[in-house]
């Protein structure tokens, strides 16, 4: 079967290794959502007080428009997404969504030896899961087929973000790419990896990228139409932060799930997991291997995690020169592209300020 | 209305044992600060006094320095507008000693959270960077799998009710805390202590259990739910204690002697309401503001059924029994339909005629809830508000809204 003709296995989240999905004969489809389309009512009231992205997720949804996945995969790496997962396991019970949902729960506390068998048995009910869905029974031939798959696209993205490093890449083109990695078959994906580039603006500022993720490239696009900014990188889980391009080995399933555990559990830290230390020493890391002068947090209302790492990041890029400029709580709809106008503004006034004082 | 004397002695205690906790604090013995989920019970067995940091916001919205504790917490650069009922006590640190509640919380040796949510592990790492306090973090899994009927599952059958896999992973992380705390206490985890502990825990559980029942059969009620909640909830921060036993056991018999001599917090009740959700500490009063009009009395909050239903665990390896108590607590409250079901069942037997449904922010399905009582016929009120910072509670209007509640859709009985 083609990648063309496998199933689609809808993917909430970012902490399911692909290879597994792809073992199994599915291709995974990350559900994204949207920072700029208002959630209906009934996404609000089911979820209750949650980021717009999240909500948007759930009404694409129950709008049918993901309607031939095969099955669902909810991560609980949000509390958000963990709302979705309880609120479609009871609507997979009444029918309401045609497909399994099937919760992935991988916390990243700590990687000690009880956290590190718990997450090697989650991976391995996932796998047990896709198998369900796609009726292939798993084996390690599938497995290794599926990590050559993985690692090409791995491959690709390191490529992108040397392009993007050397100023041949816009964050733009770049989070685009990251954007169809992670929803398109394996072709589609390298291709469209490979294919990302596209000249900055000369003189822009190199500025990295932090606060929640970004479900599309608007406000990507928005900033460096200005021609004053080219994001050089991201520590958020749609960009270069994303679980894509990773596969393990192993001469067992049950070593390829350990290896996958091991991977995930040294993952870098995600700001709804992670601790504000660890958040401001990656990005801090993120912002100084690209070069970045400055960075920028946009945050969405009711995405706090972000918010708590601010003063921690805040101060780690400033004993590094790296200005950062903060938005908080933007609603969804067009504050969002308001919001990075004025992060921008924000930005000039603050370099403007650094250079006098230099 | 006269108080119960389990509340008024359960406050009285609690104020001695926190003056008594200070004191030993500022003379250098450790104490913990810990949320409502985490291990308790393995402080006791080391005999390091705790603080829950859910009872600790209470006393501090209660003292009405929500406002002003959440400023602090700004003033640190760090969100006042998110779980503000987990991060106030961080921000009440930083107020002078001389404002805080009952003489200020010493500063904790250990932070003990579970990672629930996005934010509680970040706000427990603040209290780690404070002087003289460490953090330690415990995974928070997801409710799955969430077989029916719950409450009759987790005395014994908690391997069912939880899934084998959540339980190790949470008995695995108690007994490396075990470890950790050994290491900074110089002390030695007593095991016959700690299977104490657990008897005398499940002891008052049960205390508890028959109070609920008592409760729900009492036509009419005859105490009000703001004596309950701290005649429950200060023995629970004492759990594993003989004290504790006896606090439950003295507020059943006195629940016991208020129904035998036909005592009604509300002389010609005509409505019975339950609250769901957590407590609305900066405006206690609330709960008895309906009685006079409406003839309505709320006979049911959360915290005496939980102590009820939630705690119990009997079993031969009390460290499974300590990771069963904790590893789904919250999720009996506030995850669909587990929470859904159980609220009915309660709605059932304490022959409910009203619901009013404190939605916090940090709480998924609400809904569902809802929609469970109201298909058993209970009419429900929804509010979405942050029970501990006044400034939710007051835009939400709620003592308007409970009266419009009560005015047309609940009608009075005979």
């Amino acid at each position: 079967m083609s990648d063309a003709d496998a199933p689609r296995i809808g993917i909430i989240g970012d902490d399911v290794p692909r290879q597994l999905v792809f073992a199994a004969g599915a291709v995974p489809r990350r559900l994204l959502g949207s920072w700029h389309e208002p959630v209906t009512p009934e996404a609000a009231e089911l979820l209750g007080t949650v980021d717009a992205a999240a909500g948007r997720v759930l009404d694409d949804l129950l709008a049918g428009r993901h309607d031939d996945l095969s099955g669902l995969v909810v991560c609980h790496d949000s509390q958000a997404n963990l709302r979705i997962f309880y609120v479609l396991r009871i609507l997979a019970q009444r029918g309401r969504v045609p497909f399994p949902v099937h919760l992935v729960d991988v916390p990243r506390v700590s990687a000690n030896a009880p956290a590190r068998c718990f997450v090697s048995r989650q991976y391995a009910r996932l796998l047990d899961f896709c198998a369900q869905v796609t009726g292939n029974r798993t084996d390690l031939t599938s497995l290794r087929r599926a990590a050559e798959q993985e690692r090409e696209l791995g491959r690709a993205l390191e490529a992108m973000r040397e392009r993007r490093r050397a100023g041949d890449c816009t964050g733009t083109e770049a989070l685009t790419a990251y954007l169809l990695a992670a929803t398109e078959p394996p072709e589609v994906a390298v291709s469209a990896v490979a294919g990302a580039g596209g000249a900055t603006a000369p003189g822009a500022t190199r500025v990295h990228l932090t606060g929640s993720n970004h479900p599309d490239a608007e406000i990507y696009r928005a900033l460096e139409a200005t021609g004053d900014v080219v994001v050089v990188g991201e520590d958020h889980d749609t960009g270069d932060g994303a679980w894509l391009g990773v596969a393990a080995d192993g001469s067992s399933i049950d070593e390829v799930t350990d290896a996958l555990t091991d991977a995930h559990l040294a993952r870098p830290a995600a700001a709804t997991g992670g601790l504000a230390e660890a958040r401001a020493g990656h990005t801090l890391r993120r912002a100084t291997h690209t070069r970045a002068r400055a960075a920028i947090a946009l945050v969405r209302e009711h995405d706090d995690a972000p918010v708590w790492d601010l003063p921690r990041q805040r101060q780690a890029l400033r004993d590094h020169d790296i200005a950062l400029v903060a938005r908080t709580r933007i609603p969804s709809g067009d504050a969002a592209a308001t919001a990075a106008r004025e992060s921008l503004a924000d930005l000039r006034e603050l370099l403007a300020t650094a250079g006098a004082d230099a | 209305m006269s108080r119960l004397d389990a509340a008024r002695a359960a406050t009285q205690h609690q104020k001695a044992w926190f003056a008594e906790t200070a004191r030993r604090a500022r003379a250098g013995d450790p104490i913990a600060l810990v949320n409502a989920d985490a291990p308790h019970e393995v402080l006791r067995a080391f005999d390091v006094p705790y603080v829950v940091n859910q009872w600790w916001a209470s006393i501090i919205a209660a003292k009405r320095l929500g406002p002003a504790s959440m400023r602090k917490v700004a003033e640190a650069g760090l969100p006042d507008h998110s779980l503000q009922y987990d991060a106030m006590p961080l921000g009440a640190q930083d107020l002078p000693v001389e404002e805080q509640p009952w003489g200020g919380l010493p500063d904790p040796a250990f932070a003990i959270a579970d990672s629930h949510g996005d934010v509680t592990h970040k706000i427990f790492e603040q209290w780690g960077r404070r002087p003289g306090t460490e953090t330690y973090q415990l995974s928070r899994t997801g409710a799955d799998p969430v077989p029916p009927r719950w409450w009759e599952l987790v005395p014994r059958e908690w391997e069912t009710a939880f899934g084998t896999d959540r339980l190790d992973l949470l008995q695995g992380e108690i007994e490396e805390l075990i470890g950790w705390l050994e290491e900074r206490t110089g002390r030695r985890f007593d095991e016959d202590r700690f299977v104490e502990i657990m008897r005398l825990a499940n002891e008052q559980a049960e205390w508890n259990r028959r109070t609920r029942e008592l409760l729900a059969q009492a036509r009419p009620a005859p105490v009000l739910v703001n004596d309950t909640i701290p005649a429950v909830m200060v023995p629970q921060w004492h759990r594993g204690t003989q004290w504790a036993v006896d606090a439950a056991h003295r507020l059943h018999d006195e629940v016991a002697q208020r129904i035998e001599d036909g005592v009604a917090v509300c002389p010609g009740e005509r409505r019975r309401l339950m609250w769901i959700g957590r407590g609305l500490w900066s405006d206690l009063d609330l709960y008895q503001r309906f009685q006079e009009e409406f003839g309505a009395v709320f006979v049911w909050s959360m915290y005496l059924a939980i102590a009820a239903d939630g705690y119990v665990r009997y079993g031969p390896d009390p460290l499974r029994a300590l990771a069963a108590r904790f590893v789904g607590l919250t999720d009996l409250l506030y995850v669909p339909p587990w929470s859904a079901e159980w609220y009915v069942k309660e709605a059932r037997t304490h022959g409910v005629d009203g619901v009013v449904h404190l939605v916090a922010d940090d709480t998924p399905g609400g809904g569902f809830i809802s929609e469970a009582l109201e298909a058993e016929g209970i009419p429900v009120l929804e509010i979405r508000a942050n029970n501990a910072d006044s400034r939710s509670t007051d835009a939400a209007r709620i003592p308007e809204r409970i009266a419009d509640f009560l005015r047309d859709r609940v009608p009075a009985r005979g």
